[in-house]
C-alpha cells in the first residue's frame, strides 16, 4: 500500500511537470507576447524595446522556465507580468470563488444526483425512469453556454428574479457572492448532476442483476433490506471515482460558465491572463489545475480501495 | 388662465427638481477591461480607463453637443496673426477633488507629462507641435507651437488631455485625483469602481450621487447585465443585439453617428498597387451602400475613403457609388486587362472585418479583382500582419479631420499604413494649418480629401453607427459621444 502510494506520488509529481513545460511551450510558440499584446498598434521601435526590457521578455524563453520552475518548487509562484502583483495573493482569491461555485454545485448536485440515480435504477422503465434519464441527456448535451444563456434570459431579463451576470470583485467575501452565484450554481449543478446521476442510474442496475442480489431474493429477503443492505452500499462506491473527477472538472473545466456569468473564477483568469500573454500567471493556474487533477484522483483511489478491500492487493498479483 | 398656471408650475417644479435636487442615486456601467491587471486611472497612460477618466478628470477645452470647441476648464482663447501662440484664460475657482485649487502650474505640468517623450504616451501624437508651454500669470497660459496651426482647440479636445493637480504623475493612476464631476472613491479595474458626486463640481452638483463602474470584458455578459438591469448604460450595442432592445419599455435607445471606421489598406508602395490607377480601381469595385447594410446591418454611414467623420465640419462632401465599368477600364488601362489577384488579410480581432472582406470579395470580383481572404491570428496582429502585408484590414477611432489626415497619410506619419507618399497631399494639409480664415481652412481640407478618394491605398467604405442602450430610469443623458456627454446632466429614477 504505501510503495504504491510513493509510486502514485512521484507519477503525479512527473505528471504536473509535463503539464508545466506543455503550457510554457504552448503560450510561448504563440504569436504576439505580454508587450504586443498590451501595446497593440503601438508594438513597435522604442515603445516595444522599453516593454520587453522591463518585463524582462528579452531572455532565452528556457532560462525564464527554469527560473520560474524552480521558485515555483518552494511555493513561491513570482509576481504577475503586468500587474506587478503577487500571483499567490492574485490567484488566492479566485481559487476560493471556484472553490465556492464548486462547494455550492457540489452540495445541491450530489445528493440530488445520488437520489434520482437510485430512483430511475430501481424503477427502471416505468414513466419515473424515462422522465430523468431522457432530462439527463439534455442537461449533459446542451452546451453550457446555451443553458447558461437561456436561464440569464429568463430569470434575469424576462421575470427579474436573479440577477443574470456576477458582478461583485474577486476578493469578496462568499456571501457577498449572494445572489448573484445562484444561476451559475444551477447550470454547473445541472450538467454535474446528469453525469453523476447516470452513473448512479447504471451501477444501481448492475448490482440489482447480480447473483448475490438474486440470491438474496430468492431466499426471501425483503425488498428494501435488499435494496439498502446490499444494492447501495456496492453500488455507490464506483460514483465516489465520478464525484472526485467532477471536483476537477468544476475547478478547471466550468472556463466557459465563468466566462458567460462574468464569475471571477480561476477560469476566466486562465483566459484573461492567456489573451494578456501573462505567461507566469497562465503558468500558475495550470499547475494548480494539474496538481488539483491528480490529487483528487488520487484520493479517490485511495477511498475505493479503503471502501473496497479487493482492490488493496490488486497491484500485488502480477 | 388655470392651465397656463398649471403648465408653469410643472415647468418651475420640473426646473426646481434638475438644479436644486441634491444627487441622489446610483448610475451603473460596464467598462471593457481592455488592459486587464494594467488598467490605469492615468488619463494619458495605454491602460486608461477612459469610462472612468472621463468623469472625474477635466480638459481644457471640450466637444460641445454640436462637436464645436467649447470652454471647459479654460474660458476663452486666442492666438497670434500666424496662429503659432495660442493664449488660454483658466477658469478661477475650480479645485481639485484633494482641495487644491487649479492653475497654470497644473496646466504647464499635465501638457508636459503627455509631451515627454519617455512617458511614451499615445496622446503625444495629438499635440507634438507644442513646443513650450508657459505661465502668463496663475491664471493664464500660453502655448508655444513648433508650426503654425490653426486648430489648436480642436487637438486639445483630445479625450486623453485631462489636467491633473502638479506632481502627481507618480501616484494619479490609482488616486485619480482630477476637476471633474465625479470623486474615485475606490479604483478596481477588474472589480466596481465606485465614484462619488463632486459636490463643488464648476458646473454645479452632479445629478447622481453613485456612479459604479464594472470589468465585464465579455461583450454577452455585458448585454445581459443590460438586459437583467444589473448596469445603466452599454455603449457599443451591434446589430444583432439592437432588436432585444428595441420595442422595449424598458429601455431607451441611442444611435449616435461616430468617426470610427473600418476598412482595407491596400500598400502603395508595392505592386499592383503602385498605380494609382489599381487603387482608384479596388475602391470604385466597391458597393458601400450595399456594404453598410450588409455588415452593419444598416448601422454606418457612408465613407468616400476619407478619414474625417460624418459629422466635422471639415467633411468632404464626395459621391462614390460602385463603378464596375470604369474599375474595369482603369484595370486594363494599368496594365491588367483580365483583372488581378489579391490576398486580403483578416483577423477576428475586430469581429466585422471577415466579414467585411466576404461582402467585398463578392463584389469586387464583378471587377474582376479576384480576391482571396486570409485569415490571420487576432494574436499579434497589429505587428506581424498590419502594414507587413501588401493588403490588410484596418480600423481607426475618430480623430479630428486634422488629426486624422496627417496621422493616417502624412508622407512621414509613424502610422501611414498605405505607405502613402505624396508631396502635394502633404503641402495642401501644412497650408491648412497655417490657414486662419475658417473658409479658406474648410476648403484646403474638402481638397486633401477629394485628393485622397482620387489617389489613397485606403479603402474607408462607411464610419460605425454608435448605439447606446439605457435602462429606462436614465434621463438626461446627452444624445452624443461619450467624450462630449455631460456627465453630470444625468438623472436616475
Amino acid at each position: 500500500m504505501l510503495s504504491m502510494l510513493l509510486r502514485r506520488l512521484s507519477l503525479g509529481f512527473i505528471t504536473v511537470a509535463l503539464v508545466s513545460i506543455i503550457i510554457f511551450t504552448g503560450v510561448e510558440f504563440l504569436p504576439g507576447d505580454a508587450c504586443t499584446a498590451f501595446l497593440e498598434r503601438e508594438a513597435q521601435g522604442k515603445l516595444l524595446e522599453n516593454c520587453r526590457r522591463d518585463l524582462d521578455l528579452n531572455r532565452p524563453a528556457i532560462d525564464r522556465y527554469l527560473d520560474w520552475a524552480s521558485s515555483a518548487m518552494v511555493g513561491d509562484l513570482g509576481v504577475s507580468v503586468n500587474g506587478q502583483q503577487s500571483i499567490a495573493e492574485l490567484v488566492g482569491n479566485r481559487m476560493n470563488n471556484s472553490l465556492l461555485l464548486a462547494f455550492c454545485a457540489l452540495l445541491v448536485g450530489v445528493p440530488l444526483a445520488i437520489f434520482l440515480g437510485v430512483i430511475t435504477a430501481l424503477w427502471r422503465d416505468k414513466p419515473i425512469d424515462l422522465v430523468f434519464s431522457t432530462a439527463a441527456i439534455f442537461a449533459m448535451t446542451i452546451p453550457e453556454f446555451v443553458s447558461s444563456t437561456v436561464l440569464i434570459l429568463v430569470f434575469s431579463a424576462w421575470l427579474g428574479w436573479l440577477p443574470g451576470i456576477v458582478l461583485t470583485s474577486a476578493n469578496a467575501s462568499a456571501a457577498e457572492f449572494f445572489p448573484e452565484i445562484i444561476l451559475p450554481v444551477i447550470v454547473v449543478a445541472m450538467v454535474m448532476t446528469a453525469h453523476i446521476l447516470r452513473m448512479v442510474r447504471t451501477s444501481v442496475i448492475d448490482v440489482l442483476a447480480s447473483d448475490y442480489v438474486r440470491m438474496a431474493t430468492l431466499k426471501g429477503v425483503p425488498y428494501w433490506q435488499i435494496v439498502f443492505q446490499h444494492v447501495l452500499p456496492n453500488a455507490l462506491l464506483p460514483a465516489i471515482n465520478v464525484v472526485a473527477l467532477t471536483i476537477a472538472w468544476l475547478l478547471g473545466g466550468v472556463v466557459v460558465i465563468e466566462v458567460v456569468f462574468n464569475y471571477p473564477g480561476l477560469g476566466r483568469m486562465m483566459i484573461d491572463s492567456i489573451s494578456d500573454r501573462d505567461l507566469p500567471v497562465v503558468q500558475a493556474i495550470a499547475l494548480i489545475l494539474a496538481t488539483v487533477y491528480v490529487s483528487v484522483n488520487l484520493t479517490a483511489d485511495l477511498l475505493t480501495m479503503i471502501a473496497n478491500p479487493r482492490l488493496r492487493t490488486l497491484h500485488m498479483r502480477k | 388662465m388655470i392651465k397656463i398656471k398649471c403648465c408653469s408650475a410643472l415647468l418651475l417644479a420640473v426646473f426646481a427638481s434638475s438644479v436644486m435636487a441634491a444627487p441622489s442615486g446610483t448610475f451603473r456601467q460596464a467598462h471593457e477591461l481592455g488592459f486587464g491587471s494594467s488598467s490605469s486611472l492615468d488619463p494619458i497612460s495605454k491602460g486608461r480607463v477612459f469610462q472612468i477618466t472621463e468623469k472625474i478628470m477635466s480638459r481644457l477645452i471640450r466637444p460641445g453637443l454640436d462637436g464645436k470647441p467649447q470652454a471647459d476648464l479654460a474660458t476663452s482663447w486666442s492666438a497670434n496673426s500666424d496662429a503659432t501662440v495660442w493664449t488660454f484664460k483658466l477658469r478661477s475657482g475650480v479645485t481639485f477633488h484633494d482641495g487644491s485649487s487649479f492653475e497654470a502650474a497644473d496646466v504647464i505640468y499635465s501638457l508636459g507629462r503627455v509631451l515627454d517623450p519617455e512617458s511614451g504616451s499615445p496622446a503625444r501624437s495629438a499635440v507634438k507641435m507644442i513646443d513650450k508651454v508657459e505661465a502668463v500669470d496663475p491664471m493664464t497660459v500660453k502655448i508655444s507651437l513648433s508650426t503654425p496651426f490653426a486648430d489648436m482647440p480642436l487637438q486639445l479636445m483630445d479625450y486623453r488631455l485631462r489636467m491633473l493637480p502638479e506632481g502627481s504623475g507618480d501616484t494619479i493612476a490609482t488616486t485619480g485625483i482630477g476637476t471633474g464631476p465625479f470623486k474615485v472613491e475606490k479604483f478596481d479595474a477588474e472589480g466596481t469602481t465606485v465614484l462619488v458626486a463632486n459636490a463643488d463640481y464648476w458646473e454645479g452638483s452632479p445629478g447622481v450621487a453613485r456612479m459604479e463602474v464594472i470589468g465585464i470584458s465579455d461583450g454577452q455578459a455585458r448585454l445581459q447585465a443590460l438586459l437583467g438591469g444589473q448596469i445603466d448604460m452599454e455603449r457599443g450595442i451591434t446589430g444583432q443585439q439592437k432588436v432585444m432592445l428595441s420595442g422595449s419599455s424598458k429601455f431607451k435607445l441611442q444611435e449616435i453617428p461616430t468617426g470610427n471606421w473600418r476598412g482595407f489598406v491596400f500598400r502603395t508602395d508595392v505592386k499592383p498597387f503602385t498605380d494609382q490607377r489599381v487603387r482608384k480601381a479596388v475602391r470604385l469595385a466597391a458597393d458601400r451602400e450595399a456594404l453598410v447594410a450588409l455588415v452593419l446591418g444598416g448601422g454606418g454611414i457612408v465613407a468616400c475613403d476619407t478619414p474625417v467623420e460624418p459629422n466635422d465640419q471639415y467633411r468632404a462632401n464626395i459621391t462614390c457609388p460602385q463603378d464596375i465599368a470604369l474599375a474595369k477600364k482603369l484595370l486594363a488601362d494599368a496594365g491588367f486587362p483580365n483583372g488581378i489577384d489579391i490576398d486580403v488579410h483578416v483577423a477576428t480581432l475586430e469581429p466585422s472585418w471577415p466579414t467585411l472582406a466576404e461582402a467585398y470579395q463578392q463584389q469586387a470580383s464583378k471587377a474582376g479583382i479576384r480576391v482571396n481572404i486570409v485569415q490571420v491570428p487576432t494574436d499579434g496582429y497589429w505587428k506581424e500582419v498590419w502594414m507587413k502585408k501588401d493588403v490588410a484590414a484596418t480600423r481607426w477611432n475618430e480623430r479630428p479631420a486634422d488629426q486624422a489626415l496627417h496621422e493616417i497619410y502624412l508622407s512621414t506619419a509613424k502610422w501611414n499604413e498605405s505607405y502613402f507618399k505624396d508631396a502635394g497631399f502633404d503641402d495642401l494639409l501644412s497650408s491648412a494649418r497655417r490657414q486662419l480664415d475658417f473658409n479658406k481652412r474648410k476648403a484646403l481640407y474638402v481638397q486633401a480629401q477629394e485628393h485622397l478618394w482620387e489617389n489613397t491605398g485606403t479603402f474607408i467604405p462607411y464610419t460605425v453607427t454608435k448605439v447606446v442602450g439605457t435602462t429606462s430610469r436614465v434621463s438626461n443623458l446627452d444624445e452624443v459621444k461619450n467624450d462630449a456627454v455631460r456627465w453630470h446632466k444625468i438623472t436616475v429614477d
